[in-house]
């Protein structure tokens, strides 16, 4: 693929402490992902692959490597505004208390989209039949949501942000097949707009994902999908 | 015998206290709970501890100049931030600083807001008057800012998954935290605003027993006593506000990551 990539890193390190002693758990990492491009990450639990995640989003500290965002070197792009454009989806989803609209409309809450329009009721109804819950109520109290009607809300609240990454850790996890299935079919959408989505995948194979990336003592190898 | 309407007590009486502790004691070799080792030494610490202060008071309003008065509040601001620390375990390393900088706002401006414009001292550094709502002000705000201070780190520590999300969204470390400062200043402030809701009714405040005893007219000490618990209020929040601003963003790197327990580099050294 020629074009920039919309998220590029290069030689990307992170060390923790292991059992016997400093553990590189990212240990030069090599990754870009174009516009339109679905990646799978796979690996055994505990190889890395939310600490990864972790990195490409600027939430983990001491990680040492090269990150850039559409050409654009990491360090000269403030950390907050980065995580707008490269947005993870922790895999337990966590809302605020309150109600769903709330909730979607959370981003635009905070200081750093204080100047952007939050979506409008109309909107954030149309999003919410997009991945099956038409019966869920823009007024219902989080609290009296099931886990994978919570972990969809939270899927939406990112996309609705707009981001350019989508960064995703197992958010199929707390699904049924149906659930998954408009997931799936809500982040290729996503990407056929123009966006990039990187997934760690346990239990479900994306049909639609470009390539397959493999991680495992530190190291990202390319697998067959 | 008695001075100016006070029932002094002599050495002997002060002595015949100690029953009280013997009685303690029994009861708890009584019921095996093994406190008399605790009691006997916190026994003999108050002994020594308040007659020592009794000694350097008298010293004092004897010989007060105005850096002795703010020197012994230094004292005692550094002694109460060491408290407010040993009280949060889960602080972060180098919050020392700012817990004796909110300590000492509260102290110096509450305190001397009271002499001045309430008591209305004739000399601003009267120790008699400073010394003691000083004592006031700084031990009662201290429970409370150690209590809001160990709750935001606590509560933010609960909290970790959700502000790691709201970080993941684009807020500022203030953003992420908000929900636990809110917490923890409440925490902070309640045990204060339940002791105005119950002072005259299921108590009578230290303070204006210490007055009565003393021989002082109800009245009067009740006007004293509104003052502190109202002086109380203020420094506890002061104090609590103060800390718990300047220690919450402590806890994220310089990039705004919240640094839960596996990300941080080293823990604080117990106080």
């Amino acid at each position: 693929m020629s074009e920039a990539p919309l998220l590029a890193a290069r030689g990307l390190r992170a060390v923790r402490p292991g059992d016997d002693g400093p553990l590189a758990v990212l240990d030069g990492i090599d990754l870009a992902l174009h516009a339109g491009d679905i990646v799978e990450l796979v690996g055994p639990s505990g190889a890395g692959k939310t600490t990864l995640l972790l990195a490409l989003a600027r939430l983990l500290p001491g990680v040492t490597g090269e990150l850039e965002l559409e050409g654009v070197a990491a360090r000269e792009v403030e950390p907050a505004r980065w995580r707008t454009r490269v947005a993870l989806l922790p895999q337990r989803s966590t809302l605020v208390p309150g109600t769903v609209a709330c909730n979607l409309r959370l981003p635009w809450e905070l200081h750093i989209r204080s100047h952007d329009e939050a979506p409008g009721d109309g909107a954030l109804r149309d999003a919410l039949g997009d991945v099956g819950l038409t019966g869920v109520a823009l007024e219902r109290d989080v609290s009296r949501l099931s886990v994978g009607q919570a972990s969809r809300i939270a899927l939406l609240r990112v996309l609705l942000s707009r981001p350019a990454v989508l960064l995703l850790d197992e958010p199929d996890a707390s699904l049924d097949d149906a659930s998954a299935g408009q997931v799936a079919r809500k982040t290729a959408a996503f990407a056929a707009d123009g966006g990039a989505v990187l997934r760690i995948s346990h239990l479900r194979a994306d049909a639609s994902a470009r390539a397959r990336y493999r991680l495992l003592d530190g190291a990202l190898t390319e697998v067959g999908s | 015998m008695s001075v100016d309407g006070a029932i002094v007590i002599g050495w002997g009486e002060l002595a015949l206290a100690t029953v009280f502790v013997l009685v303690t004691g029994a009861l708890s070799i009584a019921m095996s709970l093994k406190l008399e080792k605790d009691l006997i030494i916190a026994t003999v610490r108050t002994y020594l501890q308040l007659m020592a202060l009794g000694f350097v008071l008298r010293w004092v309003f004897d010989n007060q100049t105005w850096w002795i008065v703010i020197a012994l509040m230094f004292v005692m601001v550094t002694a109460a931030a060491r408290v407010v620390l040993k009280r949060a375990p889960d602080a972060p390393p180098g919050v020392f600083g700012s817990a004796a900088l909110s300590m000492a706002l509260t102290a110096f401006t509450v305190t001397f807001a009271v002499t001045a414009l309430v008591v209305r001292v004739p000399t601003w550094f009267e120790a008699r008057y400073v010394l003691p709502i000083a004592g006031m002000v700084i031990g009662n705000s201290m429970t409370g800012i150690a209590l809001a201070v160990e709750r935001v780190f606590s509560d933010m520590e609960g909290r970790r998954e959700e502000i790691l999300a709201l970080t993941a969204l684009g807020a500022t470390p203030w953003e992420a935290a908000r929900a636990s400062v809110r917490t923890a200043l409440t925490a902070g402030m309640m045990p204060t605003i339940n002791s105005m809701a119950a002072v005259g009714i299921v108590f009578i405040p230290g303070m204006m027993t210490g007055q009565i005893l003393a021989g002082a007219d109800p009245m009067e000490a009740t006007k004293y006593q509104i003052v502190v618990m109202l002086m109380i209020s203020a420094a506890t929040a002061i104090g609590a506000i103060a800390s718990v601003m300047l220690m919450y963003r402590k806890r994220f790197d310089a990039e705004g990551v919240y640094l839960e327990k596996g990300l941080r580099p080293e823990g604080r050294k117990p106080q």
